[in-house]
């Protein structure tokens, strides 16, 4: 890739701050930044690490409640922090265009995609609005938008999510800027749809040789996209290199963490004896939202100190088949057993011994422990609840659960659920489900709202509780990456039905099912060349959706 | 086209529905009433020959649903019976006093409303500006007043100190508009100023959740021009909330004009009705609740029509 | 043209120069609209309107006064905690807590502080004040301060145990409806509908025609017509709960319908109840104030604001401001509230992030 090396874009010193209570306070602290034509510069960083801040000072703004503080921004010659608002809002849309996380929300519900495609070319006096139009449906096509002469004529609710994506990509282009923002442009969307997009949007920064700045916590994402990644944490730059090195020789102690998550693996155990009777069991299990059916012939056995994971894309159903374990959604037909004896459809009608037996851990802690209760309390109560402990000897429980779970017990006894870590506020959901002492544990996304290190932290407890107490899991998870790590046996689903299952070994090595094989092959890999591979094995015009229309 | 108008006869069916059990309530409620309408219309010390006589007048001894239906067909007709203060038919006293009521309500909104709508998108538009802070300031302190204070200050500075205007706002049916107007002034100055309040604060709010959108941004982003993104990006989508703010408003108008009425001695349905309780001439209560509640439904139920025809995602269906 | 006139406008271009010397363009911006509102004003209503605008300027500098020394007098006497909160309130919200503390001290200590029973005939109908009676006598000779005194306790008594019955029944039901779920959430919701759809003046003055005017009859009416309102703020805040996982968590270990209504959902509907508390209790003591003065809420004799503005009010047209005093003292009364329930509105909205 030969490109051209003139500077578009210099950053230098920039600090930006924010209003909290009436009180400004410093969000990013000093970052410079450099970008040639032509050039994909990648942000990556957690939450709150200042990406997208970075990202909108790039075109002079800054959203309402900040203000950039300092430094300079230096946009082809152009100062930025000392030009006035009319002429930066010149810029914008012309010369530097923005893609947001999501499509859905950011198009105007008022007036059809194309109108919005055209409003700045028009504006800027670029092109006339029937040229524009013609233009647009050109670039819906490149981006293999279905229907590209009709789709741009729908008003975007009636678009989906992966196509309207592309189609902001499109409208991002409509003026052929020098430079686009991309913020976190997948982030909402499933796998299969995310290669799409990914695939548009790479094609089209080649074509027209345009430079853009790629925003995303996801590391394997990014080293498809960027020649050079820049790593941010809290409003620092942490380390800055070309994509190549940056994964293979990550120089700061921070970058190591990110990159580590995937180094853990769970032993791999004997399948499980088929004549022992599993723990839980899922026969023939149909399911309804009122008429909408949401499952249909669900069966799986989960056997006792094994993890099953189940895979799937949103709506595929499988955080409705633990809900149906559970008993908050009663089955239609079927029945779930537990221990070969059939557990009544609805929790309601459970005893408190079964009720006891199986526990569940959240994906949001946040939202998962009782803000008003302290620690002790969160604890205590199940162990109070089903073992009728009461003063000394509750105290003694809930300390031995705390050590279980590796955090100290008189530090965390007294405390509120928001003075902990996102990772402790785990530790503590996980605290509760086996405070019941339970044979049986669904973690739903457990790992997915967490950082990658906290998270390896929650998988390897996960792993050793296991092992120490013969635990059940039913692992639902969206993140193959995570299913590689625990996972005994694999389940997909989509749909609501099971695609295929077995032993976890079999399941990463094809032939497959071709969805098992469209959703296995769409998780990004941290190799950069990976979505170049994919796509010629795929061939270039099947992205994804060709696959799709072969399933069904 | 089909889904938004089974989605405004659904709505339409419901106030509908709503209507009908609001009548049960005031008809019911009457019912309820110590003894019965005979008795406690002539109170404890009459014979009972003559609860007797009166119950046959007012044929208290049909049962109940029989005489609920006669009433509502009467309602429906637009004949409400008779009063039991002066017998005459209540429907033509409160004729007349609802034309009243309506004109003070729509002279009170045709300045209200344009004008709160103004101010609140300004105070919008300029948030935590000198304006913002004085309005939000001005406008908490007119909606915790009481109306009938900011009626009398009205009448002490703008009618006994500086004699502008009359403070007793009695009509004549050969006035002219422009005096009717002229004598009507200071009733319909005080819901403005009520009202105004109420509708400035509701429209702030909306326009500001309305620019706090992603797709504000987003054109903002695009470089379209401030005054554009206003016209072309938030006023589209501006619709259902301002016309939820007036309806709910217009309502709010309703129930203030009782109190103005009384301060004002204006002669409208509220008036009326507070008469009517004081003299529990029960037949002209029930007419005047039933007209207020219906008008209070009505005003509702066309808010939600209104943001169900101007809602995009209803208008273009899937 | 005379001193007052030259003076009134030497003061505000003066301070208007003031401000712009030293680029408070708000202030500026504020003081330079006055000037030129006021020279219109002038113009048209002549010199008395410059004194009312003079009069209205120094009673809101004496309520900033008060409010900026009763705030440092709150941080003063304080205990940390509270004194760091009162540091970031703002002077409407001081004002508010100001004119709060003092109503409440009227209401408690009536009988101390009023120098004549309610009901005490002590002058001549409309005698003007004097030494004895400090604002003069009503239409019936009673002491109008003592009055006003006493209105305090019997209106906001009246009101507070109003709104309290509502709250219990509405914030009851509300979380039942909210934990429950189900066909009685629907049923209460559809029955809550149809109640709001009468304009809850309307349905007061309906239901006290029916069954009269006694004081607990007006407590009970009130309460009935405000259930759906708190009804609905508590099913919507308890809504937002009952989604959360940790009520789930609690369903699925087998909690009953009441441990999950005090234990888990109570507590994290705290903050938003009791500052709405307020809100709701300022439209009940509208609504009561509205009742009395069309004469259907508290009867006489006993003392209240609302009857006592009805029962003066023909002074008015003699250009006294007596009746406008009790109205005063309720306008006064809900706007304090009001005040200090935007801020703690503020306070809960900034405690979320």
């Amino acid at each position: 890739m030969a490109r051209e090396k003139s500077v578009l874009l210099e950053i230098k010193d920039l600090h930006i701050e924010g209003r909290v209570d009436e009180k400004w306070i410093e969000i990013v602290h000093g970052v410079d930044l450099t970008l040639h034509r032509g050039e994909v510069l990648g942000l990556i960083g957690e939450s709150g690490a200042g990406k997208s801040t970075i990202g909108l000072a790039a075109m002079g703004f800054a959203r309402d409640g900040c203000r950039i503080s300092g430094g300079s921004i230096e946009f082809d010659g152009m100062e930025l922090t000392s030009t006035p608002e009319s002429d930066l809002r010149v810029l914008r849309g012309s010369r530097i265009a923005y893609v947001a996380q999501s499509a859905a929300a950011s198009f105007n519900p008022s007036h059809k995609i194309i109108d919005q495609y055209t409003e700045a070319p028009v504006q800027y006096r670029i092109r006339k609005r029937m040229e524009s139009q013609e233009d647009a449906i050109e670039l819906y096509r490149r981006l293999r938008l279905p229907n590209p002469d009709e789709i741009g004529f729908r008003y975007p609710h009636q678009v989906s999510g992966g196509q309207l994506q592309r189609a902001m990509t499109a409208m991002a282009m409509s003026c052929r800027p020098d430079l686009i923002i991309f913020d976190e442009p997948t982030t909402a969307l499933d796998v299969t749809t995310q290669i799409e997009v990914l695939a548009a949007i790479r094609d089209i920064v080649d074509q027209f040789n345009t430079a853009a700045i790629y925003i995303t916590h996801d590391l394997a994402v990014v080293a498809q996209m960027a020649d050079t990644i820049k790593v941010l944490l809290k409003g620092d730059e942490v380390e800055q290199a070309d994509t190549r090195t940056m994964l293979d020789s990550p120089q700061e102690e921070y970058t190591k963490s990110l990159w580590a998550v995937r180094s853990f693996r769970s032993a791999q155990k004997t399948p499980a004896d088929p004549s022992e009777t599993p723990v839980v069991s899922m026969k023939n299990v149909d399911a309804a939202y009122g008429d909408i059916k949401v499952l249909e012939d669900i069966s799986f056995d989960i056997h006792s100190g094994r993890t099953v994971a189940v895979v799937g894309e949103s709506g595929s159903g499988k955080s409705t088949a633990a809900r149906c374990i559970t008993g908050l959604l009663p089955p239609t037909s079927g029945t779930i057993e537990f221990k070969g004896e059939v557990l009544p459809a609805s929790y309601k009608d459970r005893t408190k011994d079964q009720l006891r037996q199986a526990q569940m851990i959240y994906q949001m802690a946040d939202t998962a422990l009782n803000p008003k209760k302290r620690i002790s309390e969160i604890i205590g109560r199940p162990a109070a609840f089903y073992g009728n402990l009461k003063g000394a000897d509750l105290k003694k429980r809930v300390d031995e659960l705390l050590d279980l779970i590796e955090l100290e017990p008189r530090q965390f006894y007294e405390r509120f659920p928001a003075e902990l870590s996102g990772g402790q506020k785990q530790r503590i959901g996980i605290a509760r489900a086996l405070a019941a002492d339970p044979t049986f544990i669904i973690c739903d996304e457990v790992t997915s709202a967490l950082d990658q290190l906290v998270a390896e932290g929650i998988l390897r407890l996960l792993d050793n509780l296991q092992q120490e107490l013969n635990l059940a899991y039913m692992f639902i998870t969206h993140d193959l990456a995570t299913v590689r790590a625990i996972a005994d046996e694999v389940v997909v689903m989509k749909d609501g039905r099971i695609i295929e299952k077995g032993p976890k070994d079999e399941m990463f090595t094809p032939p497959h099912d071709p969805y098992t094989d469209l959703l296995l092959s769409s998780v990004p890999e941290m190799d950069p060349d990976w979505l170049t591979t994919l796509l010629e094995e795929r061939g270039v015009d099947n992205v994804g959706e060709a696959a799709r229309d072969h399933q069904s | 086209m089909k889904d938004v108008f089974g989605i405004v006869a659904k709505r339409l069916g419901l106030g509908l529905v709503t209507l009908l059990i609001v009548s049960i309530i005031i008809f019911g409620a009457v019912e309820m009433l110590p003894g019965d309408l005979a008795q406690a219309v002539l109170g404890q010390s009459a014979t009972p020959e003559t609860v007797e006589a009166m119950r046959k007048e007012l044929g208290l001894d049909r049962p109940a649903p029989v005489r609920y239906l006669d009433w509502l067909k009467g309602a429906v007709t637009g004949d409400f019976g008779t009063s039991l203060a002066n017998k005459r038919p209540v429907a033509e006293q409160i004729g007349p006093r609802f034309a009243n009521t309506l004109f003070l309500a729509a002279y009170a909104a045709v300045i209200a409303v344009p004008l709160s709508i103004g101010l609140g998108i300004m105070a919008a538009l300029y948030r935590n500006s000198v304006f913002d802070r004085v309005a939000n300031v001005a406008t908490l302190t007119s909606i915790s007043s009481p109306e009938f204070f900011v009626g009398y200050i009205l009448v002490l500075f703008l009618a006994v100190l500086n004699p502008l205007f009359p403070s007793i706002s009695s009509l004549s049916e050969d006035m002219t508009l422009a005096q009717k107007l002229e004598r009507t002034f200071l009733p319909a100055l005080t819901l403005v100023l009520v009202v105004t309040a109420h509708m400035m604060r509701m429209t702030r709010a909306a326009i500001i959740n309305l620019l706090a959108s992603p797709y504000i941004e987003m054109a903002r982003l695009k470089g379209v021009p401030n005054w554009r993104v206003i016209t072309h990006h938030a006023l589209p989508n501006a619709w259902a909330p301002v016309i939820n703010v007036v309806a709910l408003n217009l309502a709010y108008l309703i129930t203030g004009v009782v109190l103005v009425e009384v301060v004002f001695v204006y002669p409208g349905i509220g008036q009326l009705l507070v008469d009517s309780v004081t003299a529990r001439d029960f037949p002209v209560v029930q007419a005047s609740c039933l007209i207020f509640a219906s008008t209070f439904i009505i005003l509702n139920l066309l808010a939600d029509v209104g943001a169900i025809l101007t809602n995009p995602r209803l208008r273009h269906p899937k | 043209m005379n001193y007052f006139i030259i003076g009134y406008y030497a003061m505000l271009i003066g301070a208007s120069c003031v401000a712009a010397y030293f680029k408070n363009r708000q202030a500026f911006l504020l003081i330079f609209t006055l000037t030129l509102v006021s020279f219109v004003m002038g113009l048209i209503g002549g010199e008395s309107v410059l004194w009312s605008v003079t009069v209205a300027a120094g009673l809101i500098a004496a309520s900033a006064g008060i409010a900026y020394s009763f705030r440092e007098f709150l941080i003063i006497i304080l205990p940390k905690q509270g004194a760091k909160t009162m540091r970031t309130a703002p002077l409407t919200a001081s004002f508010g807590l100001f004119v709060v503390i003092i109503y409440v001290i009227a209401a408690v200590f009536a009988p101390v502080i009023a120098p004549f029973g309610q009901a005490e005939v002590v002058g001549t109908s409309f005698a003007p004040p004097d030494d004895k009676m400090l604002l003069g006598a009503d239409q019936l000779g009673r002491d109008m301060f003592s009055r006003i005194i006493y209105g305090a306790r019997n209106t906001m008594g009246l009101s507070l145990m109003t709104t309290a019955i509502a709250y219990l029944m509405g914030c009851v039901l509300g979380m039942l409806a909210a934990v429950r779920g189900g066909w009685l959430d629907q049923f209460l919701g559809r029955l809550v509908d149809v109640i709001m759809s009468i304009p809850s003046l309307i349905f007061a003055l309906l239901l006290l025609s029916i069954f009269g005017t006694q004081l607990y009859i007006l407590v009970l009416v009130i309460a009935f017509i405000y259930t759906p309102y708190v009804f609905r703020l508590s099913r919507a805040v308890a809504g937002n709960i009952v989604v959360m996982d940790y009520i789930e968590a609690a369903r699925l270990r087998g909690e009953g319908t009441w441990h999950l209504i005090t234990r888990e959902v109570l507590p994290n509907a705290m903050a938003p109840l009791v500052a709405e508390f307020g809100l709701r209790f300022c439209f009940v003591f509208l609504l009561v104030a509205g009742l009395s003065f069309l004469g259907l809420g508290i009867q006489p004799p006993t003392a209240d604001w609302g009857s006592m503005v009805r029962e003066n009010a023909t002074l008015i047209s003699f250009g006294e401001i007596t009746p406008l005093i009790p109205a005063a003292a309720i306008a006064l009364l809900t706007v304090s509230i009001n005040f200090i329930v935007d801020w703690m509105l503020y306070l809960s909205a900034g405690l979320k992030d």
